[in-house]
C-alpha cells in the first residue's frame, strides 16, 4: 500500500524514560519507562483514570510532561536541553519531532465543515503545500484503504460513527506516518460499528505499522498485540505478551481488573480472550 | 391629515442618506469584525494582561451607550489638541461599539468548537495560525451567522445616532427635511420605512447565508 | 489636567439625572415586560390576522432605531392631536420598543419548551389554559431570564437617546452642564463612568441570578 512507509529496522520508535506528569496536585503519571519498538503493536489497558490517555497524549506532546524524557524516533520530544536545563520547544520544533506520528481520537475529531476527502487532504494541502491534484490522489488512496472511497464527498455528519472513525484513520494515514497512536478508537461507537474499525486496524497491524492502542477491546488486544501494558494509578503495573498477561496475571490488581472485565462481559472468559 | 407629497419630493435625498447609512454601517461592521477577532484572540490568550485588557474592552463598550461614546470621541479629543471630524468620531465610535459585541460573539462561537478539532490539526502539523484560519474561523463563522446578523441590524439602527454629531446619514437628512417641510410625522414614517427595509434586507441576507453554509445532505 | 472640582457643584444635578434615567428604565422595563408577555401570549391564539399583526409590530419596532420611534411619537404625535410631554413620549417609546424585544424573547422561550411535556400534560387531562399556566409559562419564564437581563442592560444604554427629545435624564443633564460651564472632558468622562458602572452592576447581578437558576 503506497500510503504507508516501508518499515524495516526494529530500533525504538518511542522511548519513555521516567516520565512523570501532574495535574495540579494530582500525580497522573509516576515515572513511566517504556520502549516501543518499530513495527511493534502495543495495547494499553487499565481502569478508568489510570492515566492511559495522558500517557498517549504525552507521547505526542499534546500534554506536556513534567519529568523524564520521551524520545520519538531517537529525538527528544517537546524540550531541548542546553547547559543542563531544559527549555520547552516551540510548536514548530515539536511538530517536527513527531511528524511521523499519527493520532486517532476517541471522538474522531473530524472537521465538520469539510467533506471526508477534505478532511483527509487538508494537511497535505495546508501543511505540505501539495497541489489539489496530488493531495486528492493520496487522499483517495487513503480512503480506499479504509474502504470509504465512495464516501469521499460526504460531510462527517452524514457518516456513521464507524465511518467517521475510518475517515479519521485515513486522515492520519495520508500523512504517511510510521507510528499510529489510538486512544480508545471504538469506545464512542455503537457495538455493531466496532468491528469495521477494528478490521481496518488489524489490516494496518498486519502491514507492519507501529501501533500504540489504548483500548477496552480485550479480544483485539489478545489477537493483535505483541505486548499488552496494564496501567493502574499512573504506573505500568504489568506488561507482557497478551497470552501470558491474560492467562497468568502476576499482579493482584491486573487479576482483579480482568475479573471485573469478565463479569461485565458475561460470555467472555480468559480462554476466549486469548483465543 | 397625513400628506406625503412634500416628503415624496425629498425621496432622492433620503435615499442618499440611506446610502451613507449603509456604507458607514458596513465599514464599521468590517472594522469591528477585525478588531473583534483580535480582541477575541486576546480574551482567549494565555497572557493574563491581554485577557484583562480584552475583558475591560468588552465590558466598556458593551456597557456604554453609543451616544455617550460618540459624545466623548467627538468633544473630548479637541481639548487635548486632537482635532476630530464627525465622520472619524462616528466611524470610530460605531466600530468600537460593534467590536465589543463581536468579541463576545466570536468567543461564544469559539467555545462551540471542541478542543479535539485543534488537537487533530496539531497532530497533522498545522501551525497555530493555520489552525485558526482553517479549523476555527470557518466553524466560528458558521455558528455565529445568526448572532452576527442581529449585530449587523443593530449597527444599521445605531448609526441613526450619528445624526447627533451631524453626520448626514439617513436620520440627519430626515431631520433636515422636517425643518424645511414641517412634516415630521410623514418624514419620520418614510425614514422608518427606509430603516425597516435595510434591517429586513440584512436579516434576509443572514438567513440566506445560514442556509447556504449549513452542510447540505449528501 | 483632569479636574473634577470644576463640576463639583453640579453633583446634585447629575444625581437627579441618574435618578430620572433609572426611573424611566424601571418603568419601561415593567411596562415592556407586561406588554411583551401579553403580546407573546396573544400570539399563541390560533387567529392568523392577530398573529400577523403581532409579527408586524415586533418586526417594525425591532427593525427601526429607537431614536426615530421617539421622533415619531414626540414630533409626529401632534399631527394626530397627540401632544405628549417629552417624558411621556420617552416612557411610551421605550416601553413599546422594549416590549417588542421581550415579546420576541418570550416567543422563543415558549417554543423552547419541549412539546413532549405539553403532550404529557394533555394526556393527564390538563386543559389548554392550564397547560399554558402550569407547564409552559413557568418553564418559559426560566428560559428567558438570561436574554431578559441582557435586555435590561440594553434599555439602560438606549435610554441615553431620550436626551435628544429633551427628557431631563443623565445624558441631557450632562450635556447641559457642558454647555453651561464650557468644561467638556470631566462631565463626559463622568457620564461614561456612570453608565459603565450601572450597566456593569446590572450585568454582575444578572450573572448571579443566572448562576443561581442553573443550580436550582
Ligand atoms: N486536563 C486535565 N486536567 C486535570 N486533570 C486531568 C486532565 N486530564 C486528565 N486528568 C486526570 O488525570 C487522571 C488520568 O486521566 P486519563 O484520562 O489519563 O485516564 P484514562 O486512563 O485515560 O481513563 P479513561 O479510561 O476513563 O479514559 C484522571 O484522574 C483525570 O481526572
Ligand atoms: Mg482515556
Amino acid at each position: 500500500m503506497s500510503v504507508l512507509r516501508d518499515i524495516g529496522a526494529r530500533d525504538a520508535a518511542i522511548q519513555l524514560r521516567g516520565v512523570g506528569k501532574t495535574f495540579g496536585s494530582n500525580t497522573v503519571l509516576k515515572g513511566v519507562d517504556l520502549d516501543i519498538e518499530r513495527s511493534e503493536r502495543v495495547c494499553v489497558i487499565g481502569p478508568s483514570g489510570s492515566g492511559k490517555s495522558t500517557l498517549l497524549r504525552c507521547m505526542v506532546f499534546l500534554e506536556t510532561y513534567d519529568e523524564g524524557e520521551i524520545y520519538v524516533e531517537g529525538r527528544l520530544l517537546g524540550y531541548s536541553i542546553s547547559d543542563g536545563t531544559r527549555k520547552k520547544d516551540s510548536e514548530v520544533q515539536t511538530a517536527n519531532v513527531r511528524r511521523n506520528v499519527g493520532m486517532v481520537f476517541q471522538q474522531f475529531n473530524l472537521w465538520p465543515h469539510m467533506t471526508a476527502l477534505g478532511n483527509v487532504i487538508a494537511a497535505l494541502r495546508i501543511v505540505k503545500g501539495m497541489t489539489r491534484a496530488e493531495a486528492e490522489k493520496i487522499g483517495r488512496e487513503a480512503l480506499e484503504t479504509v474502504g470509504l472511497a465512495h464516501k469521499a464527498d460526504a460531510y462527517p455528519d452524514r457518516l456513521s460513527g464507524g465511518q467517521q472513525q475510518r475517515v479519521a484513520i485515513a486522515r492520519a494515514l495520508a500523512m504517511n506516518p510510521s507510528i499510529l497512536l489510538f486512544d480508545e478508537p471504538t469506545s464512542a461507537l455503537d457495538p455493531e460499528l466496532v468491528g469495521e474499525v477494528l478490521e481496518v486496524m488489524r489490516q494496518l497491524a498486519s502491514q507492519g505499522m507501529t501501533m500504540v492502542v489504548v483500548t477496552h477491546e480485550m479480544g483485539f488486544a489478545a489477537e493483535v498485540a505483541d505486548r499488552v501494558i496494564f496501567m493502574d494509578g499512573g504506573s505500568i503495573v504489568e506488561a507482557g505478551p497478551p497470552q501470558r498477561l491474560f492467562s497468568k496475571p502476576e499482579s493482584p490488581r491486573l487479576a482483579q481488573f480482568l475479573d471485573t472485565w469478565k463479569s461485565r462481559n458475561a460470555s467472555g472468559s480468559v480462554s476466549e480472550i486469548t483465543g | 391629515m397625513l400628506d406625503f407629497t412634500a416628503v415624496i419630493a425629498q425621496l432622492p435625498r433620503m435615499a442618499a442618506g440611506a446610502q451613507t447609512t449603509i456604507w458607514i454601517s458596513a465599514a464599521a461592521l468590517l472594522c469591528g469584525a477585525a478588531l473583534g477577532l483580535v480582541m477575541c484572540a486576546a480574551r482567549l490568550s494565555r497572557n493574563i494582561f491581554l485577557r484583562a485588557l480584552a475583558a475591560v474592552f468588552v465590558s466598556m463598550f458593551r456597557g456604554l451607550p453609543l451616544l455617550v461614546v460618540l459624545l466623548i470621541l467627538f468633544y473630548v479629543p479637541p481639548n487635548f489638541g486632537v482635532e476630530t471630524t464627525p465622520l472619524t468620531a462616528a466611524l470610530l465610535g460605531l466600530t468600537l461599539n460593534t467590536a465589543g459585541y463581536q468579541t463576545e460573539i466570536y468567543r461564544a462561537g469559539f467555545l462551540t468548537v471542541p478542543p479535539g478539532h485543534a488537537e487533530a490539526a496539531r497532530m497533522l502539523g498545522f501551525s497555530r495560525l493555520q489552525i485558526a484560519r482553517h479549523i476555527f474561523l470557518p466553524q466560528i463563522f458558521r455558528v455565529t451567522i445568526p448572532a452576527l446578523t442581529n449585530e449587523a441590524v443593530d449597527v444599521v439602527k445605531s448609526s441613526g445616532l450619528l445624526s447627533i454629531i451631524a453626520v448626514t446619514e439617513l436620520l440627519r437628512i430626515s431631520q433636515q427635511i422636517v425643518s424645511s417641510t414641517y412634516r415630521p410625522l410623514e418624514t419620520y414614517l418614510v425614514c422608518g420605512l427606509f430603516y425597516f427595509l435595510m434591517s429586513t434586507a440584512v436579516s434576509s441576507f443572514g438567513r440566506f447565508l445560514e442556509r447556504r453554509l449549513t452542510p447540505k445532505p449528501a | 489636567m483632569i479636574d473634577f472640582t470644576a463640576i463639583a457643584e453640579y453633583a446634585p444635578a447629575i444625581g437627579r439625572g441618574l435618578l430620572v434615567t433609572i426611573e424611566i428604565c424601571a418603568v419601561s422595563l415593567v411596562l415592556g415586560l407586561l406588554l411583551g408577555l401579553g403580546v407573546a401570549l396573544l400570539a399563541r391564539l390560533p387567529w392568523l390576522p392577530l398573529r400577523w399583526l403581532i409579527r408586524s409590530y415586533i418586526e417594525l419596532w425591532r427593525g427601526t432605531p429607537l431614536l426615530l420611534q421617539l421622533f415619531i411619537l414626540y414630533y409626529g404625535g401632534p399631527t394626530f392631536g397627540f401632544l405628549p410631554t417629552s417624558y411621556q413620549a420617552g416612557v411610551l417609546g421605550m416601553s413599546l420598543y422594549t416590549a417588542a424585544y421581550l415579546a420576541e424573547i418570550f416567543r422563543a422561550g415558549f417554543e423552547a419548551v419541549p412539546p413532549g411535556q405539553v403532550e404529557a400534560a394533555r394526556m393527564l387531562g390538563f386543559t389548554k389554559l392550564k397547560i399554558v399556566r402550569h407547564i409552559e409559562l413557568p418553564q418559559m419564564l426560566r428560559l428567558v431570564v438570561p436574554p431578559t437581563t441582557n435586555q435590561m442592560i440594553s434599555i439602560i444604554k438606549e435610554s441615553a437617546v431620550l436626551s435628544v427629545i429633551t427628557v431631563p435624564e443623565l445624558t441631557l443633564t450632562t450635556t447641559r452642564i457642558v454647555s453651561e460651564t464650557f468644561v467638556v472632558v470631566e462631565p463626559y468622562l463622568l457620564l461614561g463612568l456612570a453608565y459603565w458602572s450601572v450597566t456593569a452592576m446590572v450585568a454582575f447581578g444578572s450573572r448571579q441570578i443566572e448562576r443561581r437558576l442553573v443550580r436550582a
